[in-house]
């Protein structure tokens, strides 16, 4: 520690652009009205295929996509039977805890199949009118919920159907990190100055505040931002949730709500110029939204791990540290993050 | 080599020789006993359900937890004594040598 590495910082054939696992927490898989009761579908996401499929219930499950017994890939030509899954080789069945609730031919059924559950499933919630996962690499159960956003779930009091869904060829903590990079919002957005921020780290939890209330938001593990943009005393609400395709492709996925203001008014459209600026350029606005500005660094640049930071940069490696907390890998890997 | 002597479900009485160190399900399976041994060894199918002469219950490990689920699941249709073992949980090797065992009856 202490001393800067000069031979890192002159040589960048070494460093990767994405050494980062897939970062355990809760996801967005879809949205629930794009999955019918009976529905089977195959998603790729957290760097593999799994089989999405709603029950005739409603329930829905996310399983990998190779049935335990023989390997079939129960995504092509499986199909949904009651609450389970039906493997299309010899009709097993799986619930969307991925227990194997029927063998058709065989008298005894394995004795572990009583005891556990054999086909691996993501624990699965719907909220927020989506489908949500939790992934983690060593299948453990979720160690946190997710939180009641009054901006999408309130029945009333709020509007916005906006949305908008974006490609970047980089890990998500890279996404993140420049949430807390304040000095890039000067140089890359073209703001008018580095704005004053606050970061705070709790649990899985970060608080930012950024330019005395201009923008109020808060990450919930690396899966879901919610930030509230007020000006003028008019606030509107970006949803964030941003989905692990790979290890080196992410999927940004956002929602933009506000206060349902009455049609012609100041407020609507102060905070529809807010949305449009969250997304974009909007008009008269000084500084660039993210879509113009950030995609051409996140898809080409490499990842430091120990980088040459000055003061005046905002709390990259507080962050780091809070981030790694949803690694789960072996030391070596851990150690190139 | 180590031994085992075995009596089919017709009746006939063997004895067998195999490799020190073998599971006795695949030796039986392999001199077409009756044993089918369909899972290769993971208390999952019961094909391999023998039942130990009683000199020979106490000279065998425990059971494990899935093997005894497995016979406990066995019993709805075959008959389960004292010695009732699924062979695959069973190797064949020097302590073993000279087992006597039958096989049970298809599920």
């Amino acid at each position: 520690m202490g001393a800067i590495n000069l031979q890192q910082l002159l040589e960048s054939q070494q460093l990767e652009r994405c050494p980062f696992p897939i970062p355990a927490g809760w996801f967005h898989v879809d949205f629930s009205e794009n999955l019918a009761k009976e529905e089977i579908r195959n998603v790729y996401i957290f760097g593999q295929e799994w089989v999405l499929f709603r029950s005739e219930s409603g329930q829905v499950g996310m399983t990998d996509p190779y049935c335990p017994h023989l390997g079939a890939h129960i995504g092509h030509g499986g199909k949904v039977v009651g609450e389970n899954i039906r493997c299309p080789f010899h009709h097993w069945e799986y619930d969307t805890e991925g227990w194997c609730k029927k063998i058709p031919y065989g008298k005894v059924a394995p004795p572990i199949t009583k005891k556990q559950a054999i086909l691996r499933t993501l624990p699965v919630v719907e909220k927020y009118g989506m489908i949500w996962a939790w992934y983690h690499p060593k299948c453990e159960a979720p160690s946190w919920e997710l939180p009641y956003i009054p901006a999408i779930e309130d029945e009333s009091g709020w509007t916005g159907d906006r949305k908008g869904s974006w490609t970047a060829h980089t890990a998500i903590q890279e996404i993140a990190e420049n949430g807390v990079d304040f000095a890039h919002l000067k140089f890359l957005h073209g703001a008018e100055a580095i704005p004053p921020a606050e970061v705070n780290f709790d649990g899985h939890i970060i608080d930012i505040n950024m330019a005395n209330g201009y923008i109020v938001g808060r990450g919930y593990g690396p899966g879901l931002n919610i930030f509230e943009f007020t000006q003028n005393g008019v606030s509107a609400t970006m949803i964030s949730y941003t989905q692990p395709i790979d290890v080196d492709k992410s999927q940004m996925n956002m929602s933009f709500r506000h206060k349902d203001y009455p049609e012609g008014s100041q407020e609507l459209m102060i905070a529809k110029k807010i949305v449009d600026h969250m997304i974009g350029e909007a008009e008269g606005e000084e500084s660039a939204g993210f879509e113009s500005v950030d995609f051409i660094v996140w898809n080409h640049k490499k990842y430091r791990p120990n980088p040459l930071l000055c003061d005046g940069d905002g709390p990259v490696l507080q962050f780091r540290k809070w981030f790694k907390q949803f690694y789960v890998a072996d030391e070596d890997t851990l150690a190139k993050i | 080599m180590a031994q085992v002597h075995v009596t089919t479900r017709e009746g006939e009485v063997r004895t067998l020789e195999a490799e020190g160190g073998s599971p006795l399900m695949e030796v039986l399976r392999d001199a077409s006993t009756g044993v089918e041994g369909t899972c290769g060894g993971m208390c999952s199918c019961g094909t391999c359900h023998v039942y130990v002469v009683d000199e020979w219950v106490a000279r065998l490990p425990e059971r494990s937890e899935d093997e005894a689920m497995m016979l406990e699941a066995l019993e709805d249709f075959v008959e389960l004594r004292p010695g009732s073992r699924l062979a695959c949980q069973i190797v064949l090797d020097d302590d073993t040598s000279g087992i006597t065992v039958e096989i049970a009856p298809a599920a």
